[in-house]
């Protein structure tokens, strides 16, 4: 099977959903078609059904009629599948190319910017965007490599043959690399429209007019034709190579890993020559002004303390393998690589970074201190409510609907409840319980000191991470607790009723008391479950909207306001198309890298059974 | 689990009393856990309808309960905010996206889940990875997209109902919800079907989705809760009340009472009720849908 990463990464998820059954292409081709005219009068017992087939089979000439039925079953399926994947390529895959373009453009509102690079980037992340771009081009060349090799290895030791597929996948690599710059080639000059309207009637005829003629730019056509012809080409030859595939040999195609090789392959290519232009232009720039750029050393320092934590990462894990001696020494050196590349990223990172955009920052402190406040939380909560409901406790049905309450509870309206509970006037439900207990009123949502702050009181400053989320953040993962406890615990329940019973009586024979059997039966067993549910609530929080939204104040003073809501900010309130999309992409990119990190420490600590 | 165990401990008669009382202590300390979590559950709902139900001046005051119940904020709330065009405007939405993602989606799933074409996994794979995307990343371009393609349609998009409708009527949830039921029918029928005659479009109207009906009842909840959930979109394409849907209704209503804590609430209670009603009519497919997929729409 293809394990492109995202292809992993969505597997994490959905694996353990389905128990294995995912993306599997193993049902066996139907030897005979759909369009089979048989009297239906016949006795319909399977015998005489296997019988008939036979029949078909043995007829002359019914290979010929079999790729016809292959063949239109094909079309009626692609009809099938049509108009959803219009809708989704539209609305859900052509957003990310849109948005990579318009990441590149200086501009207000909807003005087409003039084209910038990665000025964006630089504006959000500083210098640092340069070292990223590089090294996720890098990740791109070692992951299409790996793919390779991998594919060969397995050539050489189960006997299959994925040379074939190797230029029809990396023909249709190419073929949607040309798809994409066909879109690069469109979108600048369909945009262009509205500004070449102006001083014109501005109506729907006019503006009609200049769309066709956009489409039949030359440049446009013959972009679009090359892009067609080379992907049917690519397509047209995998196709050949599948008819050669013995059908018992299906689950060895390698079209998916070579295809994906190619693509990032071309990607990690563009990614380099975009930052190896975008540096010597910064260069040139600080030459023009007489100013001193440090961007390679900056680059290469920053990649060696990474390099330096990637080794001591590898060594510690390795040691723990080696016998006492070696493993001792290796886990020293792992140590050591572990102090140097910390010192090295310390001293290096905030230099690296300082000028970039200060809200976004802020913006991805609160996303971290907002899932390290919430998921173990959550997920302890809910791990504890499950494991209780999941003894045979009466009205248990009853408890589950009431916990589930808050989660299906639309969430503008539960906020709304909160936004009053955690009010900060003094006669507020908190604020009164306070008042019982003899202490001052909280400005509660609207407090933008840290809590760790106010504990220590103002003669100590904490500095801005050290001081913790504000109290204003503290209320909103309060909330947010709240709503997903109810969704862990169905999720969690699930997991307990696949575990076997089994296990449990062989556990009580060998005198496993209760929290025995929860420490060495169910918690392994449920690693899965706890693994998807932490993945989901990580990413929910980079993704939270809604209820952030409506429970955020002016006067916490943007303490709350997480990733998603600087880019709703930066776009919404700011009108800045450009500098948006780019805080989109990065914001894709980080929960990228969650997912892949997370998988990797997945693949070793989690037990499918 | 933990009190077979422990009654298995007591063997004599005299040990037998100890560990049933431990049992029972037990059993007693499992549920008060269970009520101190339903009640945080519960609390702030209950706590809802009581302010909803007071004056003014018990509701900045800080009491607990009304003294008199003032059934009138509803009215009061729902004249106000204007509920019932945003009521229509989410019926509306709801209506038009859940039907048009029913019939896509199915097509869809039937297609991977029951026929065979070249490339299916491969496309399966691009659309489950589309789940991966944030919804953050697709505001700009769609924004960009949907106020481009209303200029060229003959119905504007924008503050109209394509632009709230139509890039949610096919999912990669739902499609993925509906391949998994579909799945799990069992070959023969098809092969039965196949006999009377019947073609793909033909089994999947009259034997497939029938058979499903748990699954399209499922997704036709989600697709309701996500579309009176729907918040950040609206804003962006919504910009007078003509189309606007009950959550940003009452975003907008939260901010126009201003300190008629009572009429807030009394418009939270009006969002929540239907949904909450229709939860716990239908809680068994909410929450079965949602521990079989582990997604939401």
């Amino acid at each position: 099977m293809g394990r492109a990463s995202i292809l992993v990464d969505e597997s994490g998820m959905v694996h353990y959903n389905v128990g294995g059954k995912f993306c599997v292409d193993a049902v066996p081709l139907k030897s005979w078609g759909n369009s089979l005219q048989v009297d239906s009068t016949v006795s319909q017992t399977t015998a005489i059904r296997s019988d008939l087939r036979q029949q078909i089979r043995a007829t002359p000439g019914w290979f010929r009629s079999r790729q016809g039925r292959r063949l239109r079953e094909m079309v009626l399926a692609y009809s099938f599948l049509a108009p959803a994947f219009a809708i989704i390529g539209l609305f859900g895959l052509f957003p990310l190319a849109f948005a990579a373009y318009e990441s590149t453009l200086r501009g207000l509102n909807k003005i087409v910017g003039s084209y910038d690079g990665l000025g964006n980037y630089v504006k959000a992340v500083d210098n640092f965007i340069y070292i990223l771009a590089f090294w996720m081009a890098a990740g791109l060349v070692y992951y299409a490599g790996a793919t390779v090799t991998r594919a060969l290895l397995e050539r050489r030791e189960e006997q299959t043959n994925p040379l074939p597929w190797l230029l029809p996948g990396a023909l249709t690599a190419v073929g949607v690399a040309l798809f994409t710059r066909f879109v690069y080639i469109l979108l600048p000059e369909m945009l262009l429209i509205p500004s070449k309207l102006r001083g014109q009637s501005n109506t729907q005829a006019a503006f009609r007019g200049l769309v066709m003629e956009t489409w039949w730019l030359p440049k446009v056509q013959i972009a679009l034709w090359l892009a067609i012809v080379v992907l049917a080409v690519g397509a047209g030859w995998a196709l050949f190579v599948n008819r050669g595939v013995p059908p018992d040999r299906r689950e060895r195609i390698y079209f998916v890993p070579f295809f994906s090789a190619g693509i990032s392959l071309i990607g990690g290519a563009a990614l380099t020559w975009l930052t190896w232009t975008e540096i010597n232009g910064a260069y040139a720039e600080a030459l023009e002004q007489g100013e001193g750029l440090a961007l390679w050393s900056q680059i290469v320092t920053i990649s060696a303390g990474f390099l330096l934590l990637l080794l001591a990462w590898r060594l510690w894990n390795s040691g723990g393998d080696r016998p006492t001696n070696t493993g001792i020494a290796m886990r020293l050196f792992g140590a050591v690589a572990l102090m140097a590349g910390g010192w090295v990223l310390i001293g290096e990172l905030p230099r690296v970074i300082s000028a970039g955009d200060e809200d976004w920052w802020n913006g991805l402190m609160a996303t971290v201190f907002y899932v390290l406040g919430t998921v173990p939380i959550q997920l302890g909560l809910a791990l504890i409510l499950a494991a209780l409901l999941f003894q045979k406790i009466r009205g248990q049905t009853f408890f589950r609907v009431l916990y589930f309450l808050p989660y299906v509870a639309p969430f503008v309206g539960t906020a709304a409840v909160f936004r009053i509970i955690f009010s900060n006037r003094p006669t507020a439900p908190l604020n009164s319980m306070l008042d019982l207990f003899g202490s001052e009123p909280l400005l509660w949502l609207s407090e933008p000191a840290g809590i760790f702050q106010m504990m220590a009181g103002s003669k100590l400053d904490l500095g801005p991470i050290l001081s913790g989320p504000s109290l204003a953040l503290v209320a909103i993962m309060i909330y947010g607790i709240w709503t997903y406890v109810g969704f862990d615990t169905v999720i969690f329940l699930a997991g307990l009723g696949a575990i076997p019973n089994e296990l449990y009586e062989v556990a009580d024979i060998d005198g496993a008391g209760g929290w025995a059997q929860f420490r060495h039966v169910t918690l392994p067993l449920l690693s899965p479950t706890i693994y998807f549910l932490s993945l989901y609530a990580v990413i929910g929080t980079f993704k939270a909207f809604n209820h952030i939204f409506v429970l955020r104040q002016a006067a916490a003073l943007g303490t709350t306001d997480t990733a998603s809501i600087v880019i709703f900010q930066a776009f919404k309130r700011d009108t800045r198309y450009g500098y948006a999309s780019a805080l989109a992409i990065l914001l894709l990119i980080i929960i990228l890298a969650i997912t892949l990190i997370n998988n990797r420490i997945a693949s070793r600590r989690v037990f499918y059974g | 689990m933990a009190n077979s165990a422990l009654a298995g401990q007591g063997g004599t008669m005299q040990e037998t009393h100890p560990a049933a009382r431990r049992a029972a202590l037990s059993r007693a300390a499992i549920y008060l856990v269970l009520i101190v979590g339903a009640a945080a559950a519960i609390v702030p709902f209950l706590y809802t309808v009581s302010v909803s139900l007071m004056n003014l001046t018990e509701a900045t005051g800080g009491r607990a309960l009304p003294a008199t119940p003032q059934w009138t904020n509803y009215v009061e709330a729902w004249r106000d905010a204007q509920f019932s065009q945003y009521f229509m405007n989410s019926v509306k939405i709801t209506l038009i996206s859940v039907g048009g993602a029913l019939v896509f989606c199915a097509l869809a799933a039937y297609a991977f889940a029951q026929m065979e074409f070249p490339g299916k996994s491969f496309l399966f794979t691009l659309l489950l990875s589309t789940l991966m995307l944030p919804e953050a990343i697709t505001w700009v371009p769609n924004f960009i997209t949907v106020s481009w393609l209303g200029r060229i349609s003959p119905v504007p998009w924008i503050n109209n109902w394509p632009a709230l409708t139509i890039p949610f009527m096919a999912s990669a949830f739902g499609i993925f919800l509906l391949r998994q039921f579909f799945l799990q029918i069992p070959q023969e029928l098809w092969d039965s079907a196949q006999i009377d005659g019947s073609g793909h479009l033909r089994y999947l109207i009259t034997v497939v989705l029938p058979l499903s009906s748990a699954a399209v009842m499922t997704l036709v909840l989600f697709g309701f809760v996500g579309a009176w959930n729907a918040l950040a979109w609206p804003i962006l394409v919504t910009t007078t009340a003509d189309w606007r849907p009950i959550s940003y209704g009452l975003l907008v209503f939260l901010d126009e009472a201003g300190a008629l804590l009572h009429l807030q609430m009394a418009g939270a209670i009006i969002t929540m009720l239907p949904i909450v009603v229709l939860y716990f009519f239908t809680q068994r497919h909410f929450i079965d849908g949602i521990a079989t997929t582990g997604l939401k729409g």
